[in-house]
Order: structure tokens, then C-alpha cells, then sequence
């Protein structure tokens, strides 16, 4: 009888011993270092476009193949990694890409970054080749990022190729209001096959940002000079007014901005002239976790509703000759304008961005909706970007997202390749 | 002769009741939780957590951190694993809170409410620093073996309005904290145990579980290990710094 109780006993208690002690184990192999270390992710991606069929851009970038869909199945490796020593540190970030789609097979294999950081004292850092820069408090845009590279609002965090640079870094902390003063210094040559992106060729520019956090406040002073691009410079600030309210904002300031303006003859025409950029931004906690993040973009250097609407229109006149008279001179014409500043993401003037996203919801653990708009306040035209992250099981991501763009006839979104796009990306970190 | 002696006895025990209970009655709760702070962690050292969020169907996810703290308000944490958070981390300079995120490449600011990792730790119960830093001790309860001590935030930058504290009498250390809203709202329960000599002097609870009413059935767990006092420039609590953290280990 005893045995039959103890042994009961043990049924019941065991089984709650044994889990406890599973679930707080803490094995200390498992935080020893070692001077090497590397990981990255591997990525699938499918997508499936509706094609705008007759909208400015599906002439110009589909004249030879007026689809009305494209599916496309690409796949991405990124390693990232580095060896550290107490004096010295190599880093390095690859990706290889390959994606097929109705136009075939296309691949791409790319260093991001490869820099080495010498590290006198934790005061002092001496980084020297290709590093990636990410400067601004924006979330969608960055007036003040004049080394980063070109940042697509709808994938903020995927630019992640740098410049090959010799940077500098101090940082000195104190007590009081001042708590932290940091100047980061970048000299950032152009030459063949050296950055040769960046701007004109053959020069050295200079970068700076020197870095406060003043009285809770994170300030940035910026500047660009050298003669690759225009003179540039900046000034940003982010603040928490409150536990669940954030505020950001940017300002860059550029002397003889350079734009090609389209002529009536369909020839490209440079002016300069001063120009104000500026980004202000809130982020917001609601009490049921939604964050909301909202900025305004003025982007002085942009087209004006008039200037993009005078392209569309030439560009619309060009493709429709090129179907009908299968002459190219208009279309390449029209295609240069696009390449030379038309085209780019976000070119017009002022646009607004806003994020909502609501961490567990549902009560369900690591699942994410949020819901990404993207609105030109000039044409009224916008992009609206549902999408469902879960991040449920160790070490894998999933993203479902639809993209949904609208606008009137010659309006930026209006005149996009793609009237939608579906897209369901699956990453596995290791 | 022998009633004289009960007399003077019971009389003495009488004083030196009374001058012993004294004390206890005069315990200053800021005092009191001046000393809770000290007892749980020194002003500067380094020390690795493991966060388990355990969902109500058992299901669970791991979470390894690097954490540094320097002074009163100064604190990193860098995540270690797993792989798809590595390179993370999360920095803290009074009430001022940031997140660095490798694939973004900046630090970005947060606040306290938001939880890094989900599950129910937020980033203050992450990056907490010492509670006399961010609380006013309040009504002080006398148990049998503990103290009750309600504790209410400094400012509205706190993330919690008022906590209620239970505080074991032995250790000086806390049992149980409870996270309530200004509104009154229990957002969740802090329960500390399985105290453990860290070394150098350093003893303190080893395991942080936490519930929420808001999130019922699911539960974290936070467990502490090679907690040690190592000094830190300050310059490694700087933005410009967290991309290296890292190289502290």
C-alpha cells in the first residue's frame, strides 16, 4: 500500500519536477565566445504582379512584352560575420541573389560590406573599407542620410550596401545635460571602379556627423562636402515626449541641387538651385500595442505635380508611337528622363508615410499585421501595403504581404508598372 | 524574592522587545528599498540572462542576452541567440531607450511599454535599473516575514505607475512586485526565487518568472548566470557603441 502510494505520489509530482527543471536550465556553454563568429539567413520569395496595362511605366519598362501579369520565384543567401580581436575587428556582409520570372533567370552576388575597425580604446574607433551608413531618425526617408544609400519605404531596413570609406569615431560621455558628444568623420573617395555611384568621378569627399544627446534629446549635425555631389547639410533630432511617444525629425540643406528637367523636344535640361529638405515623424504606443508611425517628407529637390504630369505625358505619347510606329527615339528618350530622376522611387514633392502595426494580436504570440501607406499629397495618388508577420517558430520569419496602388491617370501611382503585387517571403536565420 | 525576579525578567524582555520592535516600526521604505537595490545588483558588472517565453500550450522560445550595467542609470543588453535575433541590442540611458537592429543598421528609439522579444517582459523589465532610482517608497506593511512596500513612480516616463513589493525580512530581497497602471490595472506579477551565490559577494534570486491577466496562460521566464562586478567606460553606453557590444565579452 505504501508502495502503491509513493509510487502514485511520484506520478503526479515527477512529471511537474522534471518540466521544472527542463524549463529553467541554463547551459553555460551556450554564452561562451568565440573570436569568430558569423550567421545570415536564407530566403524565399514569391511574388505574383498585375500589371498596370497602359500606364506609363509598363510602356516604358515592358515595351517589348506588354504582360498583364508576372509571377516571379528569387531566392537570397546574406552572410554576415566577423573576427575579433582586442585591437582589431574584420567584418564582412555578402548576398547572392537569383530570381526567375517571365523574363527569365536573373542573379546577382554582392559584398555589402568588408571593412576593418581598429579600436585604440572604446572612445576611439579607425574603420577602413566598405561599410554601410545609415544616417537620419526617419523611418521611410532620409534627407539628412547623404551617405546612405537609397532607402525604399516599403522595405526600410533591406539597403544594406555600403561605400568604401576610412572613417574616424570619438565618443566622449559626461555627466550633466550634455550626456554623450560623438563626431563621426568619413572620407569617401569616387574614382573608377571605386564608388563609382556615389557621384562625379575623380574626387574625395568628406562626410561628417557629430552626435549629441542633450537634455534626453538625440541631435544630429551633418554635412556632405567634396565635389562628387552637392554641398550638403543636415540637422536631425529624436525625443521621447513620453513612455509611448516618440518624436523625430530631419532637415538637410543643399546648395546648387542639380535636376534634369524634360524639355518639350524630349531633351533632358540640368538646373541647380538651393533646396530645403525636411521630415518630421511621430511614433505612437497605443494602450493595445498598436505603434503607429506617421511622417511627412518635403522633398525640395522633387518634381512638382505639374513637372511629373508634363512626363507622364510625353512618356504616354512615346510608348504609344513606339506601338504604333515602332519607332524608339521618343521611348529612349522618355526612358533616359526616367532613369536621370522621373523614375526613381518617391521623386515628387511631399509625401506622407504611415505605419500601423499591432504586436500579438489576436493574443497570438509573435504574429504581426500591419497595414503601410504611402501617399503623394501633391496628385493624391497612394500605395497601401497590408501584411501579416509571424515569427513564431525559432529562427524562421513569415511575411505575407499585398501591395495595392492607386491613382488618377498621370499621378505617381497611378502610372506605376504594377497595379499590385502579392507577395509571400519566408526567411530562415541561422 | 522569586516574584521580584519574574518581575525584573518579564520587564526586560518587556524593553528589550519593545527597543528591538522598534526599529521596525521606524524602517524607512526608501531606506528599504535602497537596500533591495543593493542586495540585488552592484552598481557595475556584466552578466548573461536567458528569457523563455512559454505559451499556454507549453510551447516555448529562448532568448540569450548579454547585459552590462554601469552606475545608477547605464545599461546594455546585447541579444546572443537565437540566430534570427543575434546583434541586437538595447540600450538604456535613464528614461531614454534605444534599439539596434543589425539589418537596420541604426539605433532606433524605443520606449519602456514596448517588448523587444514579445511574450510578457517589456523593455523596462529588460533594461530595468535600481527601483530607488525610478520609485518613491510609499505605504510600508509590516508582515510575519515579510514587508509590503508600494512603491509609486518618480515620473510619468516610469513604466509602471505603482508597484506593490513583498520583501522577504531575511534577505531583503523581493518575493513578489506587482506592475499596476495609473488607472489601478494589474498588467502583471514579477515573482524572484531560487536565490544563488554568484560570487564576489553576490546573492541574489537566480530565476524572474512573470504572468499578466492580460495574457493569460502564457508566462516568461527570465534566469540569471555568471553575474560579476567588472568595470565599463562610459562611452560603451553611447549609440555609436552598440554595433560593438560584442567586443565587451
Amino acid at each position: 500500500m505504501g508502495a502503491l502510494i509513493v509510487s502514485l505520489f511520484l506520478l503526479f509530482c515527477l512529471p511537474g519536477t522534471i518540466l521544472a527543471a527542463e524549463e529553467f536550465s541554463f547551459d553555460l556553454e551556450e554564452i561562451e565566445k568565440s573570436p569568430l563568429t558569423w550567421g545570415g539567413y536564407a530566403e524565399i520569395k514569391w511574388e505574383h504582379m498585375d500589371i498596370n496595362q497602359g500606364s506609363v511605366f509598363s510602356l516604358l519598362n515592358l515595351s517589348y512584352d506588354p504582360l498583364s501579369t508576372i509571377d516571379r520565384l528569387g531566392g537570397s543567401l546574406q552572410l554576415d560575420g566577423n573576427y575579433s580581436q582586442e585591437l582589431y575587428s574584420v567584418n564582412w556582409l555578402f548576398k547572392v541573389t537569383g530570381q526567375q520570372d517571365d523574363f527569365g533567370w536573373h542573379d546577382t552576388a554582392d559584398v555589402f560590406a568588408a571593412y576593418i575597425n581598429l579600436k585604440p580604446s572604446p572612445s576611439a574607433t579607425i574603420s577602413l573599407g566598405k561599410k554601410p551608413y545609415k544616417w537620419g531618425k526617419g523611418y521611410a526617408w532620409n534627407p539628412v542620410g547623404f551617405i546612405n544609400r537609397r532607402k525604399d519605404p516599403n522595405n526600410p531596413d533591406e539597403a544594406m550596401e555600403g561605400y568604401i570609406t576610412a572613417e574616424a569615431d570619438f565618443i566622449k560621455s559626461f555627466p550633466g545635460k550634455l550626456q554623450t558628444l560623438a563626431l563621426t568623420t568619413v572620407l569617401l573617395p569616387v574614382y573608377d571602379e571605386i564608388n563609382e555611384d556615389f557621384g562625379r568621378q575623380d574626387k574625395l569627399n568628406l562626410a561628417a556627423k557629430l552626435y549629441f544627446l542633450f537634455m534626453d534629446t538625440d541631435i544630429d549635425l551633418t554635412l556632405l562636402t567634396g565635389d562628387s555631389r552637392s554641398n550638403k547639410y543636415g540637422i536631425d533630432f529624436s525625443n521621447n515626449l513620453s513612455t509611448n511617444f516618440e518624436i523625430h525629425g530631419e532637415m538637410a540643406w543643399i546648395l546648387d541641387a542639380q535636376k534634369m528637367h524634360l524639355q518639350e523636344d524630349g531633351a533632358l535640361a540640368p538646373s541647380q538651385d538651393n533646396a530645403l529638405s525636411w521630415l518630421l515623424g511621430i511614433r505612437y504606443l497605443t494602450e493595445n500595442d498598436i505603434t503607429s508611425i506617421v511622417e511627412y517628407y518635403h522633398n525640395d529637390t522633387g518634381y512638382t505635380e505639374e513637372e511629373m504630369s508634363n512626363f507622364f505625358r510625353y512618356a504616354q505619347a512615346a510608348g504609344e508611337e513606339f506601338r504604333q510606329a515602332a519607332s524608339r527615339l521618343l521611348l529612349d528618350r522618355a526612358i533616359d528622363a526616367s532613369l536621370k530622376g522621373y523614375g526613381t522611387p518617391q521623386p515628387g514633392r511631399d509625401y506622407l508615410y504611415a505605419r500601423f502595426s499591432q504586436k500579438e494580436a489576436f493574443d497570438i504570440l509573435y504574429f504581426t499585421p500591419a497595414l503601410t501607406a504611402i501617399i503623394n499629397l501633391a496628385d493624391n495618388s497612394f500605395t497601401l501595403t497590408p501584411e501579416l508577420i509571424y515569427t513564431g517558430f525559432t529562427n524562421w520569419e513569415m511575411r505575407l504581404r499585398f501591395s495595392y496602388l492607386d491613382g488618377k491617370k498621370y499621378t505617381e501611382y497611378g502610372e506605376k508598372q504594377n497595379s499590385n503585387k502579392l507577395e509571400l517571403r519566408l526567411r530562415y536565420f541561422f | 524574592m522569586k516574584q521580584l525576579k519574574n518581575s525584573t525578567r518579564i520587564f526586560t524582555i518587556l524593553l528589550t522587545s519593545f527597543f528591538f520592535a522598534t526599529p521596525v516600526f521606524a524602517v524607512d521604505g526608501n531606506e528599504l528599498l535602497r537596500q533591495v537595490d543593493a542586495n540585488m545588483q552592484p552598481e557595475t558588472y556584466e552578466m548573461y540572462r536567458k528569457l523563455i517565453n512559454i505559451e499556454p500550450d507549453g510551447k516555448k522560445k529562448e532568448f540569450l542576452l548579454y547585459t552590462v550595467k554601469k552606475g545608477q542609470d547605464k545599461m546594455v543588453a546585447l541579444f546572443l541567440s537565437p540566430a534570427s535575433e543575434k546583434g541586437r541590442a538595447t540600450l538604456r540611458l535613464g528614461d531614454n531607450m534605444w534599439l539596434y537592429i543589425p539589418n537596420v543598421g541604426k539605433p532606433i528609439r524605443i520606449t519602456s511599454l514596448q517588448s523587444v522579444v514579445g511574450g510578457i517582459f517589456n523593455n523596462s523589465d529588460i533594461l530595468r535599473l535600481d527601483y530607488s532610482l525610478e520609485y518613491d517608497a510609499g505605504e510600508l506593511v509590516e508582515n510575519d516575514d515579510t514587508y509590503t512596500l508600494e512603491l509609486k513612480a518618480k515620473t510619468t516616463s516610469i513604466a509602471y505607475d505603482r508597484l506593490m513589493m513583498t520583501i522577504d525580512k531575511k534577505t531583503t530581497m523581493p518575493l513578489t512586485i506587482e506592475c499596476y497602471t495609473a488607472s489601478g490595472m494589474l498588467i502583471k506579477t514579477l515573482r524572484y526565487s531560487k536565490i544563488e551565490d554568484f560570487g564576489d559577494g553576490m546573492v541574489r534570486p537566480s530565476v524572474l518568472e512573470t504572468d499578466s491577466p492580460l495574457h493569460k496562460g502564457y508566462r516568461s521566464v527570465m534566469l540569471f548566470a555568471k553575474m560579476k562586478k567588472k568595470e565599463f567606460a562610459d562611452e560603451v553606453f553611447t549609440l555609436n557603441y552598440m554595433s560593438k557590444v560584442d567586443e565587451l565579452r
